[in-house]
């Protein structure tokens, strides 16, 4: 949310020219993201998962109607990076899809060598699978969490930006299920298998709906009950993903 | 003739100390009582001088400190997150208000079969309780969106978006509730019976296997406790407790929509038992009491103020602001929930805020 609207004031309001704009969007939700975890995550570092969430869930409260405070307005409009429809014939397809497909997959690539290949990333994978044996090999897991909310802060800066053109106000909770959904039906922890879960949770978000009103007549609302049924089945009959592979259950 | 008096005295002693006995076992209980029992008589002057109705909110209280303490067994006790509680509340209210409105069963009996229909529910989803931690948090997330996707779309049985208008209200049988400080006085006599079941059952065989099995499932199946069936027991009183809260709820509104039942309550009554306090049955009790109280306070605050500044215009704004800083803030400095930090203040004089940002030697 922080994304389109930060997009919107420094490229409208101020006036910066879009790229610049863009660019101090994307790194003011960094810091936004930054000061989240100073203030909310680190001071609950030793307490449960779900005190954690609790206090997030606080957070995010709070900054939406922060928001709605200093954006008091239902809808703002960001303007396209670039004009004008695709030339496909018997289609309108903004350009701007093609930024959106553009910068998630520079995004998707940047964010697998950062995992993959840096040092910061491997640490950063180290602490999320046991905090304790992290910081006995050396690693300041405290620094680590706050680097992750950073990286967190400005991806989602970026997908906000990205998506402004087209988004509405506050796109909200359900959006953060689909998301979910496609990470655990690719396979947690598996940066292609997010974007195959992505591609399949999306299409069959469309087709599933439609083939119920076609054939049964049933009316098209269920629609947003389809990422969450396929999430519980996915979760109850292959939690791997479905192209993670098996793992051996403690027993 | 002396010996006889002795014995009555005596006997008087005895009955004392049985009664200082019980007291003393159940103080919380009992005070709570006497508090709830007296508040209809100063309630009006209260509610007047701070711009609150009291008995209208404190109803609200009851019902949500039902569904907190059967979410506070499953959670705090048996460690099974279920973000999707909402679900089972509204399953409740529907149920209640369609058994009522279409079929014409009587009002208890329609609280009854929320209840029963609540518990069937809770039976038949189950098999999510195999899934630990995040996954089972984010499954049962998905199971309060289908819910509420189904109260919306079902339009030939709940209307939809419309609701269900002109749900009979509260009665018993041969007994008419039809005033405020009545249903105040159903509410609460309802939550006080289940504080008090949930309260025994905790320190009961039960309770100990499923404290036990939040532990470790490891070592609690080790010790004979049959894990997954424990865990579905507790589950589905968790969701019966919703069902309850939720037919009750039906009845006190008058009118239900599916707007009231989607994913915000879950994450509401979640945070009621979370900054209640974990593991403790008054806990939810101080939960649902704080969380249904502070937007009536924040409500309240411009009124106090007397002449409305310019902002106040824009006031429901920060509604949202005081709501969510409240939360952050309550979460840092008292983890462990209200009524832990504040029985731990008044057994051990210990400090009820603790500071996260002052350094420790050691993690």
């Amino acid at each position: 949310m922080f994304g389109g609207l930060l997009s919107f004031t420094f490229a409208v309001s101020i006036g910066l020219p879009l790229p610049l704009a863009l660019l101090l969007a994307v790194l003011a939700t960094a810091a936004i993201g930054g000061i989240t975890e100073r203030m909310v995550i680190y001071p609950l570092r030793n307490a449960g998962v779900l005190i954690a969430i609790i206090a997030t869930i606080g957070a995010s409260i709070f900054y939406k109607s922060l928001g709605r405070i200093f954006w008091p307005e239902e809808a703002y409009k960001v303007p396209d990076f670039s004009a004008g429809n695709l030339p496909i014939p018997r289609a309108t397809v903004s350009t701007q899809f093609l930024w959106v497909i553009g910068l998630t997959a520079v995004s998707v690539v940047l964010v697998y060598l950062f995992f993959g290949k840096t040092k910061a990333g491997k640490a950063m994978r180290a602490c999320s699978i046991n905090r304790q044996a992290a910081s006995l090999v050396g690693i300041n897991v405290s620094r680590m969490s706050f680097y992750s909310f950073l990286l967190a802060g400005a991806l989602g800066g970026l997908a906000g930006l990205v998506n402004a053109p087209f988004a509405k106000y506050s796109i909200g909770l359900f959006l953060g299920i689909k998301g979910f959904t496609a990470a655990i039906v690719g396979g947690l922890g598996n940066t292609f298998g997010a974007v195959t879960g992505g591609l399949v949770i999306g299409l069959l978000e469309e087709l599933i709906p439609g083939f119920l009103t076609v054939v049964l007549g049933i009316s098209s609302g269920f629609r947003e009950a389809v990422a969450a049924i396929i999430l519980i089945l996915v979760l109850l009959w292959r939690p791997q993903g479905i192209l993670g592979k098996g793992v051996m259950e403690k027993v | 003739m002396e010996s006889n008096r002795l014995q009555g005295q005596q006997g008087g002693r005895k009955i004392v100390r049985v009664c200082v006995n019980i007291f003393q076992h159940n103080r919380v209980f009992i005070l709570l009582a006497v508090f709830l029992a007296s508040l209809p008589f100063w309630s009006r002057a209260v509610s007047r001088a701070i711009g609150i109705d009291l008995i209208y909110v404190m109803r609200m209280v009851g019902v949500f400190t039902i569904v907190a303490v059967g979410l506070n067994l499953l959670m705090g006790y048996a460690g099974q997150v279920s973000l999707g509680h909402g679900a089972f509340f509204g399953i409740g209210a529907y149920t209640s208000a369609l058994f009522t409105v279409k079929v014409g069963f009587p009002v208890w009996l329609s609280i009854i079969a929320a209840v029963f229909m609540a518990a069937l529910v809770g039976f038949l989803v189950a098999p999510v309780l195999r899934l630990k931690g995040h996954y089972l948090a984010m499954a049962t997330l998905g199971l309060g969106i289908v819910a509420f996707v189904f109260f919306r779309e079902l339009i030939w049985l709940t209307n939809g978006n419309d609701g269900i208008r002109s749900i009979p209200k509260l009665a018993l049988p041969g007994i008419k509730i039809t005033t405020r400080k009545g249903e105040y006085f159903f509410v609460w006599i309802v939550a006080l019976i289940v504080l008090a079941l949930c309260n025994n059952l905790v320190r009961s065989r039960v309770g100990r296997a499923i404290r036990a099995l939040h532990q470790s499932e490891v070592a609690a199946e080790a010790m004979g406790i049959d894990v997954s069936r424990q865990k579905i027991k507790i589950f589905m009183l968790s969701t019966a407790l919703g069902g309850l809260a939720g037919g009750i709820f039906a009845h006190l509104q008058g009118y239900i929509s599916p707007g009231t039942f989607d994913v915000l309550l879950s994450i509401e009554l979640v945070t009621m038992v979370v900054v209640g306090g974990m593991e403790s049955i008054w806990g939810a009790v101080a939960g649902a009491g704080l969380i249904i109280f502070i937007p009536e306070i924040i409500k309240a605050v411009p009124k106090w103020l007397g002449e409305a500044p310019k902002w106040v215009e824009r006031y429901s704004l920060y509604e949202g602001l005081v709501f969510g800083l409240i939360l952050m803030l309550t979460m840092i400095f008292m983890p462990s929930g209200i009524t832990k930090s504040l029985s731990d203040m008044i057994r051990y004089r210990r400090n009820p805020i603790h500071n996260p940002f002052r350094k420790k030697v050691v993690e």
